[in-house]
Formats: structure tokens, C-alpha cells, sequence
């Protein structure tokens, strides 16, 4: 009896012929297929400007596709502007014209859940593939009546990248930072380098110092209080690691200047740049930018922390939800993210899995990198799941660029910071 | 002999003007609107209106970043629309100059200004990013160093990161007045600059009793909307600093845009719109009431 509903979908499904043009720019599948899910996805995959890549997701695509003739997935493409086109995708589901499934940046996970426009994919995920997941992912992903709400399907980790040529050792304390940087100037390099300018990476890249420490942007109702109590401590210690490191030459100045990681990666081009916080995917791209000999000279570890045994690192990464009331809408959804995503486009683009099941099942996680970024997950952290996140990075942003250029002092600065987040914050 | 007979639209020109403003109600009238009620309301980016007060204007017009932003806003549009129409003046002139003398390539000067016209404020911004760019091999800072000069903090210094964003500025909106210039130039009866020719007058004095006087339209127009453009550029400095460092360069269009996209704030962000609004109309009155009278 249950053959017979299958068969008469098979029957009404159009046939795919490996000619027929599966994936367009704006389509994967038949044009006449009868069941649409609408999927909002970036530009780094599917349609990437990287040859490889775009090759490999559209075969992946394509052999999703043909297991399911019936559907069509209609593709809508999301801009570089994350955070304006998360809004603005937040605003379209809560008006009930949002895509069926989506990338969801996990910075706004938690905005997303609270404004309850994801729907449970719970058929599609196993327990045991739920528990696999790193905790800090699963939290995020399983609300608490246990249902699946998103598929956080890569996720990332901010590192210190070092010539060894120039830093033989990895310093593994603010102060061994500090002198590397100054031991690295002396010889015609640039300090430390990291993001000090006006956007989110700036803010992302430095909270691991106050993370390292213990320290909580929010509590638990999701209002700041990164300035109060022992935070605020922990928060100017940070600022004073940062700080000290400009003042001393240790790091030049010009890092408030720099908003984007790919400046490391042309420092290190250059052969002007001896350290930097960067992210990991960043060692792939250092792989093939550099000449062998000198990509050689390379290493990653773990960021410094105040002592040695107090570490921290940013964890980002993209999730993909349902926003779709049709369950076998959110159940495709779910399918794209297990099948496609997490697992075999992991592999394909290097991307750290969220289930550590993963990395021993592609070989693309056998380079001693792995083991590295591995062992600082360990000590991974997520950005809070509250919706003041964006504007809490906003004003670490503006701190960080005036206390740096020396535009004002750091207790200042974080009065006047926490001030404004708790005004942004009685507002929401 | 033939009369002319009444104009379609003598007596009665509601009618005609219907379409037109219709059109202009529904296109701009109705968001201007729109944003006024936001501006009264509590709606945030994730959660629509559900009452109306002054909470909004309160909470925005009391923000003590308010002061410091309308401070970089009045600094940037200020340099910004002086120098633009300097600049745009003087390309204009140094073009009619050149062509009244028979210049090859006047032309292709004159498409070569109107090229930065044309490039997206967010590509402005990139452009010149790389341009200011202070590491060791950056552009600028690479030529200054091989005449034994800089190297200087073109976007890591407070005061020289807004410099830097009204170079970028200027180096985009300059086209714009100098087309606005040359027209009007070009509109000059030339036998005025002949007669002074004649009575012995030099270039400057020309300039100040001829060119001018006769301008005086253009430049104020061209005030107008230049000061209304300076004062909606945001995406050149969001792609140039993002209004860093600190909120060195952020000014009122920008720090609107931060307040709906990192806020969610989108009654606060509106109340910035109004305000932003008023300001321009202000401006654009005054100075169409102070250049603009004939």
C-alpha cells in the first residue's frame, strides 16, 4: 500500500537525462518540477567565483536532485552584506515571505530563534547526530524542547599564524606576544597583526581575550554586563593587552585600519608580515597563495592568553534552517544541509565540520592543521545568542578604534560603551 | 491673421499635473511618510509598531554619540562642498579654456573627470582603500616614501581618517559640478569676455565681474545638491573605514544605517532619517535663500 502513493509521484515527476542543464543561477532542477522549495544561500558554495568549488557544489547539487525529480529548488542568492541581508531576511519571514530554507550566519542564530521563524527538521537528524555535535553548536541549534531548529553545518576558529623564521616558538601568553612582536620589528617585520578597525572581525577576533579570562558579554536574560561586576575587569585587561601592544610597537598602528583578513594574507605575500590573528580557513589560502618554500615557514596555534592555561577562541560558522510551515518543505531543507553541506562540502572546501564524527570520516582532515584547530575548538566560544550581540560588537568596535589611536582611554571608552548597549537594549 | 488659441492646460491644470503627482506621492511621498510614523512608533527591525509616543526621538536626540557624529557630518559636508565646487569650478573653466584655444583631448579630459562620477560609492570606497592602504607596500605611502616623504596614517589616525574620506569624496563628486559648472559657463554670452578684452580687463578681474556674477545661479544649485549628496554618502565611508576608527569618520547617514542594521533600531534609525531630512531641507532653503535670489 505505501509503494502505491510513491509510485504515482514517480509517475507524475518529470525524468532528469544527465543533459538537461540541472543547476542555473537561479534553479537546481527541472523548470517544470512540481513541488518549489525556495533555499537563500550565500555566494561562497553553489555560485562561487572559485572555479573548484562552484564545480564541486554543483555536482553535489546535482546528484541531490536527480534522487528527488519531483522537486525543484529555486535559488536566491545573498549578498556580502551579512548582516543587512540577515535583517532584511529576518523582516521577510516574519512577514511570512521568507525563503523556505536558508543560511543562517550563526552570529544570528539566536535572533532568528527568538523571533520564532524556524521550523523543527527534526525528521531529518538522528539523536545520535544531534549528540555529536560540539556543545556549543547544539546549544544553538536544539531549542529546549529538543527540536532541531537549524543545521550549523561548518564552523570556524581564529588562530595565530606565525613565520618561524622569524618566531620560532609559539607564544602561548599575552606576554610572549608581546615580546615576539618586538623581537620580529627589530627584524625589519611587522608586529602582530589583527583586525583593529571598524567591523565585526575586529571585535570577534579580540573578545577571545576576554573570553580567555572567563568573561560574559551578557547574563542570562540576554542583557549586557560586560562592564559590570568582574567583567569589567576582565574587559580592560583585554583592552590593556591590545593597547600595550600598539603603545610598545609590538603591533603597528595601523592595525585600526585593517578590516579584512585577506590584509594578512597580503602581508604575508609581501614578506613584510611575521604574525597574525587570522581564522583557519585562512591556511588554505595561505597554502596557495605562498611559494612553497615559504608557506613551509608557516605555523598556526593557539591564540595567547593571559597565562598559559587560560585560552579562548571565536567560533563562527554558517547554519541552515527551515522557515517553511510545509514539513516536507523543512525536511528537504534539512536534507540539503545533512547531504550536501555537512560532510562532502566540508571536504570540499577544507570548512571545519560541527560533528566530530566527520573528521575521521573525510581524508581532507588527515594535515597536522586539523590537530591544531581540533585542540583549540576545546576551547571554543560562540557569540552570545542575544539579540544585542550585533550592537555590543558595534560599540567594542568604536572602543577598540579610540582607545588604540589614543582618541580615548579605556575606562572611558567602556563607560560609554556598555552605557550605549544597555540604551540599545531597553529599546529592542 | 491667426489668434493662438488657450493652452490645453490654461484654466485647468489639475488634471494634467494629476499623473505627476500621483506618481511623486506614491514613490516619495509615501515613504517620507512612512518613515515620520516609524519615528513615533517603538518597531524595531524584528517586531512591527504596537504603539506611538516620543520614546524614540527621547532616546535618540539624548545619545551622547549624537553630538560627536553631527560634529564629523558638519566637518565632512562642510570641506566636502567647498572644495567640490573649487575643484569642480576650476575643471570647468580650465575645460572651456582649453577648448576656446582649440586643446586637443579636451574631450577626453572631460570623460576622464566624468568616469569617478559614475563608480559606485561602495567601489569608491574599496578603490580608495587600496590606495590608502598603510602597510609597508601600500600605494600612496609607497610613492611618498620614494620622494623621501611619509609615511602618514591616512586611515588608522582620527583627524586623517576623515581627511582621507573626503579625498575619496571629492576625487568621486567632483564630475558633478564641474558639469553643473561647465553648462552654465558655456551658457555665458562669450561677447561679455570680449567686450572686457577690449576694455583691458585681465583674467581674474573677468572672472570676478563676469564669470562669477553670472554663476551665481549655478552655484547655488549646485550647493544645494551637493550638500544634500555629501550628506546621504555613507557607503564610500562604510567601505573606506566603516566610520572608524572609533567614530572618527561616521557620519549622520552612516551612523542611521548602523543604528537600523546593528540596533534593529528601526524607530530610532527613522528618527535619524527625519532628522537627516530636516537638515538637508534646511540647508538647500537657506542656501537657495542666500545665493539663490535674482
Amino acid at each position: 500500500m505505501k509503494l502505491l502513493p510513491l509510485a504515482a509521484a514517480m509517475a507524475l515527476a518529470p525524468t532528469l537525462s544527465p543533459a538537461q542543464d540541472l543547476v542555473t543561477r537561479t534553479r537546481v532542477g527541472l523548470p517544470d518540477a512540481p513541488n518549489v522549495l525556495t533555499f537563500r544561500l550565500t555566494s561562497y558554495d553553489l555560485y562561487s567565483s572559485d572555479p573548484a568549488t562552484r564545480e564541486g557544489f554543483e555536482a553535489l547539487f546535482s546528484d541531490f536532485i536527480r534522487a528527488r525529480p519531483a522537486w525543484r529548488i529555486e535559488t536566491q542568492l545573498q549578498t556580502g552584506n551579512i548582516g543587512q541581508e540577515q535583517a532584511r531576511m529576518l523582516q521577510q519571514a516574519q512577514a511570512g515571505r521568507g525563503p523556505d530554507c536558508a543560511m543562517v550566519d550563526s552570529s544570528q542564530l539566536a535572533t532568528f530563534r527568538d523571533a520564532d521563524v524556524l521550523r523543527p527538521m527534526n525528521a531529518v537528524f538522528s539523536d545520535a547526530e544531534v549528540a555529536d555535535l560540539f556543545p556549543y553548536v547544539r546549544d544553538a541549534v536544539v531549542n529546549e524542547a529538543g527540536d532541531v531548529l537549524a543545521w550549523w553545518w561548518f564552523t570556524d576558529l581564529r588562530v595565530l599564524y606565525r613565520d618561524t623564521s622569524v618566531v620560532p616558538d609559539a607564544p602561548q601568553t599575552w606576554e610572549e606576544a608581546r615580546a615576539a612582536g618586538l623581537t620580529a620589528v627589530e627584524a625589519g617585520r611587522e608586529g602582530l597583526l589583527f583586525n583593529g578597525g571598524r567591523w565585526e572581525g575586529t571585535a570577534f577576533d579580540w573578545l577571545a581575550n576576554f573570553w580567555a579570562q572567563g568573561g560574559t558579554l551578557v547574563n542570562a536574560e540576554g542583557a549586557p554586563v560586560f562592564d559590570q561586576g568582574d567583567n569589567r575587569e576582565k574587559f580592560l585587561a583585554a583592552v590593556a593587552y591590545v593597547q600595550d601592544l600598539v603603545d610598545s610597537g609590538a603591533s603597528p598602528e595601523r592595525v585600526t585600519s585593517i578590516t579584512d583578513y585577506d590584509a594578512f594574507n597580503a602581508a604575508a605575500a609581501a614578506g613584510t608580515a611575521s604574525m597574525f590573528v587570522g581564522g583557519n580557513w585562512q591556511y588554505g589560502q595561505l597554502r596557495t597563495t605562498l611559494a612553497p618554500e615559504d608557506f613551509a615557514n608557516w605555523a598556526v596555534s593557539e591564540l595567547p592568553g593571559p597565562t598559559v592555561d587560560q585560552r579562548a577562541t571565536g567560533t563562527g560558522g554558517w547554519a541552515i534552517a527551515a522557515m517553511t510551515d510545509d514539513p516536507a518543505k523543512a525536511a528537504l531543507c534539512g536534507q540539503i544541509a545533512k547531504e550536501i553541506y555537512a560532510g562532502p562540502g566540508n571536504a570540499l572546501q577544507g570548512l571545519l565540520p560541527t560533528s566530530t564524527a566527520l573528521y575521521d570520516q573525510y581524508d581532507a582532515y588527515d594535515g597536522p592543521e586539523f590537530e591544531l584547530f581540533a585542540q583549540a575548538l576545546q576551547n571554543g566560544v560562540a557569540r552570545p545568542g542575544a539579540a544585542i550581540y550585533p550592537e555590543i560588537s558595534n560599540q567594542i568596535q568604536i572602543l577598540l578604534g579610540d582607545v588604540l589611536s589614543g582618541a580615548a582611554t579605556p575606562e572611558a571608552a567602556l563607560d560609554a560603551a556598555g552605557d550605549a548597549a544597555r540604551a540599545a537594549y531597553a529599546r529592542q | 491673421m491667426t489668434t493662438r488659441g488657450p493652452a490645453p492646460a490654461d484654466g485647468r491644470p489639475f488634471p494634467w499635473l494629476l499623473p505627476a503627482i500621483a506618481f511623486t506621492a506614491l514613490f516619495y511621498l509615501v515613504p517620507v511618510i512612512d518613515v515620520v510614523r516609524l519615528a513615533f512608533s517603538d518597531a524595531t527591525l524584528v517586531r512591527g509598531a504596537s504603539g506611538y509616543s516620543l520614546d524614540a526621538f527621547r532616546a535618540v536626540l539624548g545619545d551622547p554619540a549624537l553630538p560627536q557624529v553631527l560634529g564629523t557630518t558638519f566637518v565632512f559636508t562642510a570641506v566636502n562642498v567647498i572644495a567640490l565646487q573649487v575643484a569642480g569650478l576650476a575643471i570647468a573653466l580650465l575645460i572651456v579654456r582649453g577648448e576656446a584655444r582649440g586643446l586637443r583631448g579636451m574631450a577626453a579630459f572631460r570623460t576622464l573627470v566624468l568616469a569617478a562620477w559614475v563608480v559606485p560609492g561602495i567601489a569608491n570606497g574599496l578603490i580608495w582603500q587600496m590606495l590608502f592602504d598603510e602597510a609597508p607596500y601600500g600605494t600612496l605611502n609607497s610613492i611618498l616614501g620614494g620622494v623621501g616623504l611619509g609615511p602618514v596614517a591616512w586611515l588608522s589616525d582620527p583627524q586623517m581618517a576623515l581627511v582621507s574620506a573626503v579625498i575619496a569624496n571629492l576625487w568621486q563628486g567632483t564630475a558633478f559640478s564641474m558639469i553643473v559648472f561647465y553648462a552654465a559657463r558655456r551658457g555665458i554670452d562669450p561677447t561679455l569676455y570680449e567686450v572686457a578684452q577690449l576694455d583691458g580687463a585681465r583674467a581674474w578681474r573677468s572672472f570676478r565681474s563676469i564669470t562669477l556674477p553670472l554663476l551665481r545661479t549655478a552655484i547655488a544649485v549646485n550647493t544645494v545638491l551637493v550638500t544634500v549628496q555629501t550628506l546621504n554618502t555613507f557607503d564610500s565611508i562604510l567601505a573606506l573605514t566603516g566610520g572608524g576608527p572609533g567614530r572618527a569618520t561616521e557620519v549622520l547617514a552612516l551612523f542611521t544605517f548602523n543604528t537600523v542594521f546593528y540596533n534593529f533600531d528601526l524607530a530610532g534609525g527613522s528618527v535619524l532619517a527625519v532628522l537627516l531630512f530636516t537638515i538637508s531641507a534646511a540647508l538647500a532653503a537657506l542656501v537657495h535663500g542666500w545665493l539663490g535670489r535674482t
